[in-house]
Formats: C-alpha cells, sequence, structure tokens
C-alpha cells in the first residue's frame, strides 16, 4: 500500500528539521507549512493564531495560479510566490525534485528580501535533506 | 459582445476538468497538482485552483467557464468564483458513495446561484452502475426543496455534445431568470 504523500515519514521527519532551521533563520517567521502540491500539510511551525489545513491549501491554489500564470505567459518555471501585504508577507518555494512546496509567512518587521533568501535556503536545505538515506 | 459567467462544481473525480475541456474553444488554463488523496479518487492529478475555458454561443455572446475544485478544503475557491458566477453546472459522478445526498449537499452549498440565475445537474459515470434513476434525483430534490426546479441529465463529461445540452439549458435558464428580473423591476423615471 503506497502511504500518502503528507503522511510519509521521511517528509515529516526531514520538513520538521528544515522548518525548525527556518524560524532560528528568520525571527519575524510568523508561521510556515511544508505542503503537498495538493494541499495537504506535512508539517508546520508556530502560526497557533491561523488555521494550518487552510494555510496550506491556499497556498497550493496561490502556488497553482502563479504556475499557470508563468506558463500562460510563457514565463518558464516558475521559481517562488510572494504576496506582500501591508502586515506581512507570504513567501512560497517549491523542493525541487519533489511534490511538495514550503510556504512562510512574515511580519512586517523585516524586508521580503531577507525572507525570501530564509526560505529559498530552506528549500535547498530540505531538499538536500531528503537527498540523504 | 455580452458574457455569461458559469460555474462548474462537485465532487473530486465527477468530470469537471474534463468537460470544461470538452467545451471550451480556447486552451483550457488548468491548475492540477499531484493527487495524494488517492482514496478519495484514484487519479493522478487533481484540480486546486480552478479550470477556465471559454465558448461562444453565437457572434454576439461569450460563455466564460469556471471549474472548482472538489474537494472541501478548497471552498474559499468556491466562494471566490461563486461570487461572479451566473449559473452553476453541478457534476457528480454516480458511482461515488451516497451520490443523491451529495448532489443535494452541494445545490445547498451553491444555493445562491440557483436564485441568481439556475443550476443543473449532470450525473457522470452514470453507465457504470446498475441503476442511476434521474427520477431518484429529482425525487430527492423535490423532497428537500419542494419549490425549487433543477434539471437533471445523465452525461458523458468527455462528450462535446453532452456538455452542450448541459451549458445550453443552464444560459437559457439564465436569460429566462435575467428577463424575468428586468421586466419586474420597478421603471426608472428619465430625469
Amino acid at each position: 500500500m503506497t502511504i500518502a504523500t503528507h503522511l510519509d515519514p521521511k517528509y515529516v521527519s526531514r520538513g520538521e528539521l528544515a522548518l525548525g532551521g527556518l524560524s532560528n533563520l528568520a525571527p519575524s517567521l510568523r508561521c510556515a507549512s511544508l505542503l503537498t502540491e495538493d494541499g495537504f500539510s506535512v508539517v508546520e511551525v508556530a502560526g497557533k493564531e491561523l488555521d494550518s489545513n487552510k494555510f496550506a491549501s491556499m497556498a497550493s491554489s496561490t502556488q497553482a495560479l502563479a504556475d499557470a500564470v508563468a506558463r500562460e505567459l510563457r514565463l518558464g518555471d516558475n521559481e517562488f510566490v510572494i504576496v506582500a501585504a501591508e502586515q506581512g508577507h507570504v513567501i512560497q518555494v517549491r523542493i525541487d525534485g519533489h511534490p511538495l512546496v514550503l510556504a512562510a509567512l512574515f511580519s512586517d518587521q523585516t524586508t521580503i528580501g531577507k525572507s525570501l533568501t530564509a526560505a529559498r535556503r530552506t528549500a535547498r536545505r530540505l531538499k538536500t535533506l531528503l537527498m540523504a538515506q | 459582445m455580452s458574457e455569461h459567467v458559469i460555474l462548474f462544481a462537485g465532487p473530486m473525480g465527477a468530470g469537471k476538468t474534463t468537460a470544461i475541456r470538452a467545451l471550451s474553444e480556447i486552451e483550457v488554463v488548468s491548475t492540477e497538482a499531484a493527487n495524494s488523496d488517492r482514496e478519495a479518487a484514484d487519479k493522478d492529478t487533481t484540480t486546486v485552483a480552478l479550470d477556465y475555458g471559454e465558448i461562444s454561443v453565437n457572434a454576439a455572446e461569450k460563455v466564460r467557464l469556471y471549474g472548482v475544485p472538489g474537494q472541501r478544503r478548497f471552498d474559499f475557491m468556491w466562494s471566490i468564483l461563486a461570487e461572479r458566477a451566473e449559473g452553476l453546472i453541478l457534476l457528480v459522478n454516480a458511482d461515488a458513495a451516497n451520490p443523491v445526498e451529495t448532489a443535494i449537499e452541494y445545490v445547498k452549498e451553491f444555493f445562491a446561484l440557483y436564485e441568481r440565475g439556475g443550476i443543473v445537474i449532470g450525473l457522470t459515470r452514470a453507465d457504470l452502475v446498475p441503476e442511476a434513476l434521474i427520477e431518484e434525483y429529482a425525487n430527492a430534490l423535490a423532497d428537500e426543496m419542494p419549490d425549487v426546479l433543477i434539471p437533471v441529465f445523465t452525461v458523458d463529461a468527455r462528450s462535446n455534445a453532452d456538455m452542450t445540452v448541459l451549458l445550453m439549458t443552464l444560459v437559457a435558464n439564465v436569460e429566462l431568470k435575467q428577463a424575468v428580473g428586468v421586466r419586474a423591476a420597478p421603471a426608472r423615471r428619465a430625469r
């Protein structure tokens, strides 16, 4: 029997490691979720004030819409998604080679550039962690 | 050119993306992701935001077709897309568990669209079950919502002809409601 992606112990344990690292990298992190492409949360950190399942579903839709826009405009592969609002920003990055997306919500206490760097670094670290046996 | 906006809803695996692809004259914009929930539906991909297609009814009328994801965890997309829609094509796979109850549940969920323009139901995969009686659905709807009239068809979501019948029935409903609404509205006095 095939195990569902969001319940895969390898994704869960290594996702926890990577997301823990993101909290240390970016103190302005409000919450983050590692989610499957189809919107199931694998691991989440912080964000007690948010419904993590809804956050994962919305991130899945946003990611797919952004990918569709890039595809329709023939821009090549979509690298990341940024939603910048008055009181914070959401950054989403795909985990290269896996059906996973990292979505992170940061407060407005930091710049989008710093948050993006932290999110991309975390995505790369997770990819490396997943390569190890 | 006048336009209609029609929404396609229904459970995962009912054939919403397939139906929009069967109808659309443009290449459909899809937002499919790898499906990790094989228990809900045994298929490789699933829609996670929307499907979008277009069809011309005649030289002066265009219909925009929007499909929503089937899973309830994406219900925020249901509200976003339902806001500007005028009518609903509800697809229900007849071979799923409790399809009649599912149909009624979705009608209730999208009832604002019935009031705005109309709802039609398409039963898909009806050939895969021993009996998928349209009357069963019609009677259940009549019991649950006695004053509501919703046409029910069996359709093949892959068939342009089947889906066109469903769409045109709905568009006729929408136009009729709009015409009645215009007539019923009080005449404005010119200044």
